[in-house]
């Protein structure tokens, strides 16, 4: 293994640089800034997840000492345009609505911005809200998805014909054809329960008004800077230039702070009207009410008797919550997009409906959809074993598109890079010790212990592209060398709190032949960094890194045209390492980086007549592989690059108390070149803690009249530290033709693959009950349950 | 005050206590958190709040030497005694061995829950320097990471109790 602490730096176990800052309670989050005269924010929200609004009354609160402002929709309405969506289904054909930063006549969801109130402090500002009074007219809430969509449901928006934002069909080959052929067709109906991403760090956003510049500052929990300050300026009928946005060290995002949510231009507007800092900080009550991959699927598989699959059908409904401004919605899209995943099908019929209803809002949640595939599809696929009677890790390496296939055109139309599905599965039974676990389960099983192994599939596109929107391919970053030699990346990527800086940095650092140590990479300012598109879809490194690395390979061939100069030698003999410039043809000549870099920006009229100055380079990276011209069947591959892992656990499953204990984790992770372990893995870890925790504890619940129930982590039960068991991470990377050095994303995979894993070494541990849970989660009381049920009835299999 | 005017009426409580070495001061509502006081009064931001009922550990601080949620604890239950927060763990200086370890293995990702874990971790190995996977776990148990997955974290803890055990 490579020494960390020297270059080559890519591919070592650099530790994440922001560990000093961190551990020393330095690291500043958004929360954690406050300026003069700063006030603070309070939301008063629906009671109701349907009603119409007939009259809201601030005048009690405005009484309250203290209180600055109080406001409701109507009186926002006159300030603020509706919020632009982040994916506009109306570009895809699909419905659309305005969606408003405070209702004005009807709220749609529990929890739902209705009013706002302004104060000098916090506390005064919460008070003052419960002072705020609304009355409603009740209607009847939709609340589950299947009844949204029948006919004579009542609708969330009362202008659309259905309840759908759109339906979708992915269909590619002939699966009519496929069926009549089967020698055996699989039936599976998965249940995806609402679940929430909870970053530890809720939103907050802490607007400044700018008198002078007549410009706004908003320092927000953003993933995506600049294209948040494209939608407050639509917002808020400003000019974009003059509204700057500030993303600080961000503590975790996982899709929740990309942006259309009803608090950021709100907070501007009220920054804007007091002429004072205004602050929001979420609660975690509020925080839990964004939601995210509720979906019901009931997919088919066409089977031949030897395992191989001949076509696929899934018809699966998404509840979505409420219609919203931000990009939830889209990750329905992505699952059926997503399909056959891994496996080489030719024949699918998939048809996706994404439904609205009156739970609150989706938001894109780390997997964006593409965990939904993963699950539907190893949930099924571990069913057609059993029925078939074959090893899961054989039915799946016996349909999985080969290595030799790439790059390969899915019936859905992505292209897939890249990748050796069938080794990455061999790879992770052996690191897991497979065949061992097996002879324990049945040694156990006679003392009356239940093991289970489960092993699923996960295909993850990553750094993707919508054509129309803000969900960009590309990405820019400039490098600068300084005249004392140390070196500024400025990018368009942010960091949500995955440590992409400290690959970054790793990357130019290799680039210019300099420490480490003397490389800042700056992030998350409208006004300091290129424009960008921030972090989501696994993309921060592949095209942050990647145009870091064109930048810096342009400052290198100018330092080497002065270094030449300067040493009098050739361009061609000249190296740079360890920031120290020397020459093969002249041994004795040596100049430091940071002579060469002043000599850059001094001597324009001599040694560095050669180059044009500054040292500084901007440019960007736009992998290929993408494709929105449609094909002849109207099929875009709207990725780059196509992550995948295979994941195997062991449970064992107290069948008196339907716990469920993980005894082990084993990933095998393809992210192609794999810049720092460190990151890599803690990112896969990461969103292996997420697939568990989703599938043994979390889960959000409404009433039947669309309430929210959970409201709390005692209610949300995310995975603590004796939850997640040991996890051993294996690499197998095939390298991306497309990307800087071969880079796959690395930040999704990881949610889904883990998540199917978990609920099939369940249902093996429970295979001696004739039990297989496919409606989710695998918390204890659904595993007690469906054991009871099933010792109640011996004979009969139940679901 | 106007008759329009509603005011809060409370009684402010003079606090004192000891605040990572120093003698802090203030006027403080009977009601307000330690957190609160902490992070908006002494604007010592390296405590963070996480879900403001004693679930996640982002806020934790040491009192007295002991872990503690200071979001579910009355600034005015600490009268006199001394707390202790991320910032405050370091001695002349030099970052607190604990702290060393979370850095050099990247036991956190975005940082967020770093005061729990680095302050739980201390006061665990404040007490055995050769804890077992279970201890560290158990002891952990009140903090919540999102971002790691836990490996991470253990590796540090693991690599500060040998430190400490040396």
């Amino acid at each position: 293994m490579a020494d960390p602490t020297a270059a080559p730096y890519v591919g070592g176990k650099v530790a994440n640089q922001s560990g000093a800052a961190v551990s020393s309670g330095q690291a500043k989050y958004t929360a954690d800034f406050e300026f003069h005269g700063q006030l603070h924010a309070h939301i008063v929200r629906s009671p109701h997840a349907a009603a119409d609004i007939l009259g809201v009354d601030t005048s009690d609160a405005l009484k309250v000492a203290g209180v600055v402002m109080a406001m409701d929709g109507r009186e926002a309405a006159e300030h603020l345009d509706p919020i632009p969506h982040y994916i506009d289904a109306a570009v895809f054909g699909g419905r659309t609505t305005d969606v408003r930063c405070l209702a004005l006549d009807a709220v749609r969801h529990y929890g739902q911005p209705v009013a706002v109130v302004v104060a000098a402090d916090k506390r005064t500002a919460q008070y003052a809200a419960s002072r705020v009074r609304v009355s409603y007219k009740r209607r009847e809430a939709v609340v589950d998805a299947h009844d949204a969509l029948k006919p004579d449901a009542p609708r969330v928006i009362p202008d659309w014909d259905a309840n759908l934002i759109m339906q979708v069909p992915f269909i590619g080959g002939d699966a009519e054809q496929a069926f009549k052929d089967a020698d055996k067709i699989v039936r599976t109906r998965i249940n995806i329960h609402r679940q929430s991403t909870q970053p530890i760090e809720t939103r907050v956003y802490n607007a400044v008004w700018d008198l002078q510049e007549q410009r706004i500052t908003l320092y927000a929990t953003a993933q995506n800077p600049h294209p948040l300050r494209y939608v407050l300026a639509k917002t808020l009928r400003m000019p974009e230039n003059r509204v700057r946005i500030v993303a600080p060290t961000t503590g975790g995002a996982f899709g929740l702070k990309m942006h259309g949510h009803p608090e950021e231009a709100l907070m501007c507007l009220l920054a804007r009207l007091t002429g004072l800092p205004v602050k929001w900080v979420e609660s975690r009550e509020e925080c839990l009410l964004v939601g995210g991959r509720e979906q019901s699927h009931e997919v088919e598989l066409a089977l031949r008797k030897d395992g191989r699959i001949l076509g696929l059908r899934d018809r699966f409904v998404a509840n979505t919550g409420a219609p919203t401004a931000c990009p939830g919605w889209g990750m329905a899209f992505l699952t059926g997009l997503t399909m056959p995943g891994p496996y080489d099908i030719a024949n699918v019929d998939v048809l996706m409906s994404a439904a609205v209803t009156n739970k609150p809002p989706w938001n894109a949640s780390r997997g964006y959809g593409k965990e939904a595939t993963a699950l539907a599809l190893e949930l099924s696929l571990d069913r057609a074993a059993r029925e078939l009677d074959m090893d899961p890790a054989e039915l799946r390496c016996q349909n999985f598109v080969q290595p030799e296939d790439f790059p390969k055109k899915t019936p859905t139309g992505l292209i897939l890079d890249s990748g050796d599905y069938g080794t990455t599965v061999r790879k992770t039974l052996e690191v897991i010790d497979y065949e061992g676990w097996r002879a324990k389960q049945a040694e156990l099983r006679d003392a009356g212990r239940y093991l289970g192994i489960g092993i699923a599939y996960e295909l993850t596109p990553e750094g993707g592209s919508l054509p129309g929107t803000m969900v960009a391919g590309y990405d820019s970053s400039t490098v600068q060398a300084d005249p004392s030699g140390t070196i500024t990346v400025i990018t368009g990527v942010t960091n949500p709190g995955t440590g992409n800086p400290t690959g970054i940095a790793q990357i130019v650092a290799d680039e210019l032949g300099v420490p480490i140590d003397t490389i800042r990479v700056v992030q998350g300012d409208t006004e300091t960094c290129p424009y960008g598109f921030g972090n989501y879809s696994g993309r921060s490194t592949i095209v942050g890194g990647g145009a870091a690395a064109l930048a810096a390979q342009e400052i290198k061939e100018k330092v080497i045209k002065v270094a030449a100069g300067l040493m009098e030698t050739t361009e061609d003999s000249i190296q740079i390492a360890g920031g120290l410039v020397t020459s093969s043809e002249n041994p004795d000549a040596r100049l430091s980086f940071a002579d060469v870099c002043y000599a850059a920006y001094t001597r324009a009229y001599d040694v560095a007549a050669c180059i044009e100055p500054p040292l500084q380079a901007t440019r960007t990276f736009r992998p290929g592989l993408i494709s929105h011209a449609p094909d002849e069947e109207g099929k875009i591959n709207p990725y780059p690059s196509y992550s995948n892992a295979a994941y195997a656990t062991v449970c064992e499953v107290d069948i008196e108390t339907g716990k469920v204990t993980l005894l082990r984790f084993a990933v095998t992770h393809d992210c192609g070149k794999v810049i720092n372990p460190i990151l890599v893995e803690g990112q896969a870890c990461g969103a292996i803690a997420f697939g568990v925790g989703g599938m043994l504890g979390e889960q959000i619940l409404h009433d039947a009249e669309g309430h929210q129930l959970t409201n709390d982590f005692i209610n949300y039960t995310m995975p603590r530290a004796a939850d997640v068991p040991a996890i051993d991470v294996a690499h197998h990377d095939s390298p991306n033709p497309v990307t800087y050095m071969g880079m796959k994303g690395a930040g999704e995979a990881g949610v889904g693959g883990s998540a199917a894993a978990v609920v099939n070494a369940v249902n093996d541990a429970l295979a001696p009950f004739g039990v297989e849970i496919t409606d989710l989660p695998v918390s204890a009381p659904r595993v007690w349950a469906a054991i009871r049920a099933a010792r109640a009835q011996p004979k009969r299999k139940v679901a | 005050m106007s008759e329009n005017m509603e005011e809060l009426l409370e009684d402010f409580i003079y606090w004192q206590a000891r605040v990572n070495g120093r003698l802090q001061d203030a006027e403080i509502h009977p009601a307000m958190s330690l957190l609160d006081l902490l992070r908006d009064e002494l604007r010592l931001t390296g405590t963070h709040m996480g879900c403001m009922t004693g679930h996640c550990g982002a806020c934790t601080v040491l009192i007295d030497g002991k872990v503690a949620k200071s979001c579910i604890t009355p600034a005015a239950s600490v009268q006199g005694k001394s707390v202790t927060t991320l910032e405050g763990l370091a001695s002349d200086g030099d970052p607190h061995p604990v702290q060393q370890a979370f850095a050099e293995e990247s036991g956190f990702q975005c940082g967020y829950c770093a005061p729990g874990m680095v302050l739980t971790t201390a006061e665990l190995l404040a007490k055995t320097t050769d804890p077992s996977d279970e201890e560290i776990q158990q002891a952990l148990a009140g903090n919540l990471c999102r971002c790691t997955g836990y490996q991470s974290i253990l590796r540090a803890v693991r690599k500060a109790a040998a430190r400490l055990a040396d």
